[in-house]
């Protein structure tokens, strides 16, 4: 276990998260998952270094440090991309460390169904690379399979420290687009029509409950949604060009019910109506269809397409930079704004990853 | 027997935090143990290593791809391709590298030769600090049945020397013993060491050759620990107490949520329902009170000590400055004498040989009127 000096409960610890981070950073921009453009950056890096100069009895409280945090950034609420990178940092730290025997990666009881989840999200889209790198580790016995993250011993913080996850590496929240997406309002207007009929037919038509009713509650729901993605993008930065005149007015455009209601039964919600039930159940499936040598589907809640590892090993390796920036996949709600059959076909794609 | 005292048994036994990176909700320690197994493949946990072909041709049979982009697969994610340095040099790993962009090596060069500037020598108990442990590593042991099962769960628990308020430090002293899912608590209890159990008891002037088979625990056997609403009793002879029943009937008397006993003897750490992170409490000697606190529990790993024999394994003992004999500054004080005038103090430590030369004749007749009491260092088992 880990045994500091009074005061110092974890020196370095500043530091190694700038390391750590700013790899990471670099490795984000590649805007890649593949462990081949990791190794390059980690390389230019001199990151095996970081274990350099480390005297004898600190070689295994330093590597336990480092892999600790390490193991944080291979986690949810990290973006798919983060979290690869977040898996081979983990493993090229765990083969270089210079303890000997070696510091295992601790993982926690709690968190092995999250690594399951992305090692099946990463073999579904073929990110060979990374699902090999994962097994890799099991074969390594690099594990330990603990109860908690890090050791307990009923420390305090003196000082509170602030939200330590790297705010750029965290994945947007998008449960508001997810709960309230086009089945949902579909079966929120119908449940509301329903409502409304029911109320009228055990009520006066003069009587004023029937008031009570909230009668642009779907519209309004959907507008603040909007909204709240609207505000999400803006907080970002994202050039929001093309949909401004759309999505700005959004709200006065939506409290038209009868433009809502064409608006859901268009395609541009998603998946048709018979493609609800499977989803519900939240299945991902392969699709045997997929081509192999396009871009592949991103998994996870990755708003990325990266060329799979199979696809590029028939390519024979030829990277390029472009060839790794695939099309920008697109987040579902911008889809209830717009028409896009190509941006429908890539909903489908996202929407074949649920998230949770 | 699970215990299921004050606190609600959770009906998951996977460990959540109750209070983030601080201590966990309960939770059966077996119950943990079968959700991981549950989880994993046995190659997962086993000892034996598996076969790199048989783990490529697993790989490469799942994901449906040829031996060829095995080979590429192999290849780009080798160890070669972390190398930050020419094939043929070897750049030396114990220094921190020339000119270094890494934040923590600036960080590292800076304090080594902040160092080095102060001729601070290194400390004694840094470069001691984890040997307990690496002496054991993937020890083995030479009959086959004492090796520890694959699958089986490792606690980490260490025990705090009772609270002395006028030495409060950020590092409270402690033991960290690992103990095995099948440890009963009396076999923990028993690995457990406090001074208080080895005090000799009494005044010995007149025969200072008796004295220290004289020893506490073999007079107050009675003990209990406390986990999760439960008080667990060492009833292993027959002059033990249930020394526990004052305070539950005191709880009881006073409206506080009830607690239950149980034997120590008969409870395995697999039994228990329990909070990691989480201080509990040992009591022995009536009185000596120690804070438990279990920091780890895991899967055995094939580096592990794997002699049960070793078990429980002390992994980390604290080392308290030792009270030197005030006449010869170099032994340990063994001996607390008062009403003594040969000493320079009342009460004064003596050394056993400067007790011995002082006090007694070469006949070993007592010389003047002084009494004598035998004294155990908190020191003496470093
Ligand atoms: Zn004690
Ligand atoms: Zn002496």
């Amino acid at each position: 276990m880990i045994r500091s000096k009074r005061g110092e409960t974890d020196p370095y610890r500043k530091q190694l998260k700038s390391d750590c981070e700013s790899l990471l950073g670099r490795f984000q921009k590649t805007e890649s998952v593949r462990f081949q453009v990791f190794s390059e950056i980690w390389r230019e890096s001199n990151f095996t270094h970081i274990f350099y100069g480390a005297v004898k009895h600190e070689k295994r409280a330093f590597s336990r440090r480092v892999l600790d945090l390490a193991y944080s950034y291979f986690l949810p609420p990290l973006t798919f991309q983060i979290r690869v990178g977040g898996l081979y940092l983990l493993y090229s730290l765990y083969r270089s460390q210079t303890a000997s025997p070696p510091e295992q990666i601790r993982v926690a009881l709690k968190d092995w169904d999250e690594v399951k989840k992305f090692e099946k999200d990463a073999a579904d889209a073929q990110h060979l690379d990374a699902v090999y790198i994962l097994r890799q580790l099991r074969f390594l016995k690099a594990f330990h399979f603990t109860a908690m993250p890090t050791l307990l011993a009923y420390k305090k913080k003196r000082k509170t420290e602030k939200s330590d996850l790297s705010e750029e590496f965290v994945e947007r929240a998008s449960r508001p687009q997810e709960l309230i997406n086009g089945d949902l309002l579909e079966e929120l207007s119908n449940i509301h029509e329903l409502y409304e009929k029911m109320k009228t037919s055990v009520s006066l038509p003069s009587e004023k409950s029937v008031n009570m009713i909230h009668r642009s509650f779907v519209p309004q729901l959907r507008g603040s949604v909007l909204d709240f993605h609207k505000w999400q993008q803006n907080k970002d930065e994202t050039d929001q060009d093309e949909d401004c005149g759309e999505g700005t007015s959004s709200q006065q455009e939506c409290s038209n019910r009868a433009g809502l209601i064409a608006s859901i039964k268009s395609k541009a919600y998603g998946e048709a109506a018979e493609a609800s039930k499977s989803r519900r159940h939240r299945q991902v499936e392969v699709d045997p269809t997929s081509n192999e040598s396009g871009p592949s589907n991103a998994p996870g809640r990755s708003r990325k397409t990266k060329p799979s590892f199979k696809a590029r090993t028939k390519e024979k390796y030829l990277f390029s930079g472009d060839q790794l920036k695939a099309s920008s996949s697109t987040t579902m709600i911008s889809h209830l704004t717009s028409l896009d059959p190509v941006a429908a076909e890539k909903v489908k794609y996202f929407k074949r990853f649920p998230s949770k | 027997m699970a215990a299921s005292g004050g606190s609600t048994t959770s009906n998951t036994n996977i460990p959540e935090y109750e209070y983030s990176d601080v201590n966990t909700k309960p939770f059966h320690i077996g119950g943990f143990r079968s959700e991981w197994l549950s989880r994993l493949t046995p190659d997962d946990y086993s000892y034996q290593p598996e076969e790199e072909d048989t783990f490529d041709a697993n790989f490469a049979k799942e994901h449906g791809v040829s031996a060829e982009t095995m080979a590429e697969l192999k290849s780009v994610c080798s160890i070669d391709s972390l190398r930050c340095h020419p094939e043929d040099e070897q750049p030396d790993p114990e220094v921190v590298p020339p000119n270094p962009t890494l934040q923590t090596l600036i960080e590292r060069k800076k304090k080594q030769d902040y160092k080095a500037s102060r001729k601070i020598t290194k400390n004694r108990h840094d470069l001691y600090a984890n040997e307990l442990e690496r002496l054991t590593y993937g020890m083995k042991p030479e009959a086959v049945d004492d090796i520890l099962p694959e699958g089986e769960v490792i606690l980490t628990v260490n025990v705090y020397y009772p609270a002395s308020y006028d030495k409060f430090n950020y590092v409270r002293p402690h033991m960290t013993l690992l103990m095995t899912g099948s440890h009963s608590l009396a076999e923990f209890r028993d690995a457990i060491c406090c001074v208080s159990d080895l005090q000799v008891c009494g005044e010995f002037s007149n025969t200072p050759n008796i004295a220290p088979d004289f020893i506490s625990k073999d007079h107050y056997k009675s003990a209990f620990f406390y986990f999760e609403g439960v008080f667990y009793n060492d009833m292993r002879y027959p002059e033990c107490q249930d020394i526990s029943m004052t305070t539950i009937e005191w709880a009881k008397s006073h409206n506080f949520p009830s607690y239950s006993q149980a034997k120590m003897e008969d409870t395995r750490f697999m039994d228990l329902n329990v909070k990691v992170g989480f201080p509990y409490l040992y009591c022995h000697q009536g009185d000596c009170e120690h804070l438990v606190i279990i920091t780890d529990v895991r899967l055995t790993h094939k580096n592990d000590c794997l002699d049960k024999e070793l078990y429980p394994l002390l992994t980390h003992k604290h080392r308290v400055a030792t009270q030197k004999c005030s006449v010869c500054h170099i032994f340990i004080g063994r001996w607390f004498t008062t009403n003594d005038e040969f000493a320079p103090s009342h009460p004064c430590l003596f050394c056993d040989k400067c007790f011995r030369t002082l006090h007694y004749n070469e006949d070993g007749y007592k010389l003047g009127d002084f009494l004598a009491y035998p004294y155990v260092d908190r020191g003496a088992f470093n």
